[in-house]
This record gives structure tokens, C-alpha cells and sequence, in this order.
């Protein structure tokens, strides 16, 4: 379980877990915030994204105890299990997560949107409490931490509603309000993103040529082309799609589907990226020895 | 770029040690002691997942000096004692195998000296 292969794996669990967990999100999101809580299939839509987080987050948890435990038998894995659950940051949290997340849907199922935005909301940001940040602590951790929040908060808000968009977009009568209301989440959901991505580019990477000579670096870079793709995708979508509404409709809607795949593999990517030692802390190798 | 890491490290913020690499050691790193501790310390950069850390303490013969597994020190979460036996004086060599809170593996090793 130490090798390459399982780490990538292991990684692609934990972006897996974060679309379906920003799927739900971001759906409940969309209910709450842009009145579109009596759409049909949101409902439906936003369990789709928990059976997605609960699928990847088992895969998750049950690499990650291999890897924990040192294990490559099943035998031993499931004999951590209980090990990593009780007594591991990771574990409780996790487990914690996916609790929030199915109060969350409860609440949705009754069409209590903002109460499930709010619960998955929480769910969304403690997942920070597994980053560099919250491990380090002092200034520097801190600043990482409220970095990953904010980058969280606007990933999954962004990311998390553009199948709920897409959904809306199917069926409104007003499709050119729908979208415009939501470009101002959007645009405030990619300024965010921006900004953090540069801050935790000059703590986590540090130099240009980290993107070409560390794993972390190639993951981070293959995230920053994706992202660059999606944020031409967003812009052709309000500047030039989202005026030309209801007659570029579908053109929209395909464009939205792409901006969806792309935000999958961004979360994939992301997933990857967090198995690996960021290359500004690779000096400190061989510390106290 | 230069002068922003500059300013980020003057408001006290150093670019992230993001690993639990080990900070200090009690005996420390390389120290000669002549009292053998019944316990090692070792502090860390971040915080520990003590119930899967590992470490072994040996002595130049390849004989085992810890005595029980790694425990957590209340309120330290970058700590964790070991408690050792010294049967004899010499060289040890603490091999430690860490894991973060942040779910990273880290080891590394270290030595200390026993003296008459």
C-alpha cells in the first residue's frame, strides 16, 4: 500500500469523495440561495452527490487505514479500522462528515434548504482540519488554514452548484435571470479561489521549477490548466451564452456539462495532490537527524 | 517573489513545514547524558497520530532499549514519550516513523550517547 500507484489511488478516493460532497453542497446551495428550492429533481440531485461522497469516501477510509496501518491484507486493514475511527483526526472527522452530510439531506428531503446548505457547509469546511494548516499551527498553520477554508468555501460553491444550474437552466421560464443571479456567486466564488491559490502557491510551493521537478508541483500545475480551462469556459459562458439567453439555451447547457467534467477532474487532481509533501517543506528532510 | 516570502516571514509566517519532521529530542540529538532518562521526548513540527507513530531505540549491538510503545503527552499534540531502558552505556540510535495529523508518514533517525 506504500507504493505510487496506491497513493495516486488513494488520492483519486479523495477527490472522488470531495465532487460528491460538493455536489450536495452546492445543490442545497442552489435551493437556498437562488429560490429554486421547488425545482424538480434537486432533491434527487443532491442525494446523487452524497451516495458519490459516501462511495469515494469508503474507498477513502479504507485506503488510508492500508496505509495507515503499514497493511496489505484485507485482515489487517479491517483490524485498524476501528483504530482509525476512534483514535485518529482523520477518522472521527471523516465519519463526522458524512454525518453532517446525511442530516443534510434529511433536512433536504423536507425542502429545509438553508438548514441543509448550512450542515453541508460545515461539512465542507472541516474538511481543513485535515490540511497542512491545522497540523502545523502557529502564524504560519493559521494562515494556511483560513486559506483553506476560503478556497474550500468558493470551490464548493462554485463546483458543487453547476449541475443544480444546469437542472434549472432545463426548466425556468427565466433562464437570463437565473444565470445572471448566479454569475455574481460565481464571480465572487473564482476572486476567492484566486487569491488563495496564489497565497498557498507561495507557502506550500514556493518556486516556478517545483511544478516541473516535484509530484506535488505536476499535480498542483495539472489543477492550475484545469482551472485556467474553466475559468475561459465560465467567461464565455456570462459574457457572450448567458446574454444571448433563452436562444443559446443549449449551447449553455453543453457549456455547463464541460465546466462540470472539468471541476471533476480539478477535485481529482486536488485529491492526488494532498497525498503528497508540498516542495516547500522538502529542506527540512533529514531534520533532527 | 523574494520580497513577499520576505514579508510573509517577518509577520512571523515561514513557508509551510508541511510534514511532521522531528523539532527537538530529549536526550537531545548527538547529546552526551550520563543520567539515563526512563523516557525519550520527541517534539514535532506538527500534530501526531501517537496510536500509529513508531519508535525503536537500539544500541550499538542491535539490542532494543524501548520498552513500550509511544504515548501521547497531554496538551502536547507534537510530543510523544517513549519510555526506554538503558541496560548498559554507548551509542543508541532512535529510529523514528511518524504520522501526521494531516495523514503524511514521515521518519527518520537520530543518536545519543550513553556515558560511565
Amino acid at each position: 500500500m506504500d507504493s505510487p500507484v496506491w497513493l495516486v489511488i488513494r488520492g483519486l478516493c479523495r477527490g472522488l469523495h470531495l465532487a460528491g460532497y460538493f455536489g450536495a453542497f452546492g445543490t442545497a446551495l442552489f435551493g437556498a440561495v437562488l429560490g429554486q428550492g421547488q425545482l424538480k429533481g434537486l432533491r434527487r440531485l443532491a442525494w446523487g452527490g452524497f451516495v458519490v461522497a459516501l462511495l469515494g469516501g469508503a474507498g477513502w477510509f479504507w485506503l488510508q487505514s492500508a496505509d495507515f496501518a503499514g497493511a496489505g491484507d484485507p485482515a489487517t486493514v479491517l483490524a485498524a479500522l476501528p483504530l482509525v475511527a476512534g483514535y485518529t483526526r482523520f477518522g472521527w472527522l471523516t465519519l463526522a462528515r458524512m454525518g453532517l452530510l446525511l442530516l443534510a439531506l434529511l433536512c433536504a428531503q423536507g425542502r429545509r434548504w438553508r438548514l441543509a446548505a448550512g450542515l453541508a457547509g460545515i461539512g465542507v469546511l472541516a474538511q481543513s482540519w485535515l490540511g497542512h494548516g491545522a497540523a502545523m499551527g502557529g502564524p504560519g498553520g493559521e494562515v494556511l488554514l483560513v486559506s483553506s477554508l476560503v478556497h474550500l468555501a468558493g470551490a464548493a460553491a462554485w463546483l458543487g452548484t453547476l449541475p443544480a444550474l444546469a437542472l434549472g437552466l432545463c426548466t425556468s421560464l427565466e433562464p437570463f435571470a437565473l444565470a445572471r443571479r448566479y454569475s455574481r456567486l460565481g464571480m465572487g466564488c473564482v476572486a476567492a479561489l484566486l487569491a488563495t491559490a496564489v497565497l498557498q502557491y507561495l507557502l506550500l510551493i514556493g518556486k516556478i521549477s517545483a511544478f516541473f521537478t516535484t509530484g506535488y508541483g505536476a499535480a498542483a500545475l495539472v489543477k492550475l490548466v484545469l482551472f485556467a480551462g474553466l475559468l475561459g469556459l465560465a467567461a464565455r459562458n456570462r459574457y457572450r451564452l448567458t446574454p444571448a439567453l433563452p436562444a443559446s439555451r443549449g449551447m449553455l447547457l453543453r457549456a455547463i456539462a464541460i465546466e462540470a467534467a472539468l471541476g471533476l477532474l480539478v477535485l481529482l487532481a486536488a485529491g492526488v495532490l494532498m497525498q503528497l509533501p508540498p516542495p516547500a517543506m522538502a529542506s527540512m528532510a533529514g531534520m533532527g537527524e | 517573489m523574494k520580497k513577499y516570502l520576505l514579508l510573509f516571514t517577518l509577520a512571523g509566517i515561514s513557508p509551510a513545514f508541511a510534514h511532521a519532521f522531528l523539532k527537538q529530542a530529549q536526550p537531545a540529538v548527538g547529546a552526551v547524558v550520563t543520567k539515563p532518562p526512563s523516557s525519550l521526548l520527541l517534539t514535532f513540527t506538527e500534530g501526531l497520530e501517537v496510536k500509529f507513530c513508531k519508535v525503536i531505540v537500539m544500541d550499538s549491538m542491535g539490542m532494543h532499549a524501548e520498552t513500550g510503545a509511544p504515548q501521547p503527552v497531554p496538551g502536547h499534540a507534537n510530543e510523544m514519550s517513549v519510555p526506554v531502558h538503558f541496560a548498559m552505556p554507548g551509542k543508541y540510535t532512535v529510529t523514528w516513523h511518524a504520522l501526521s495529523v494531516d495523514t503524511h508518514r514521515t521518519e527518520g533517525s537520530y543518536s545519543f550517547t550513553i556515558g560511565n
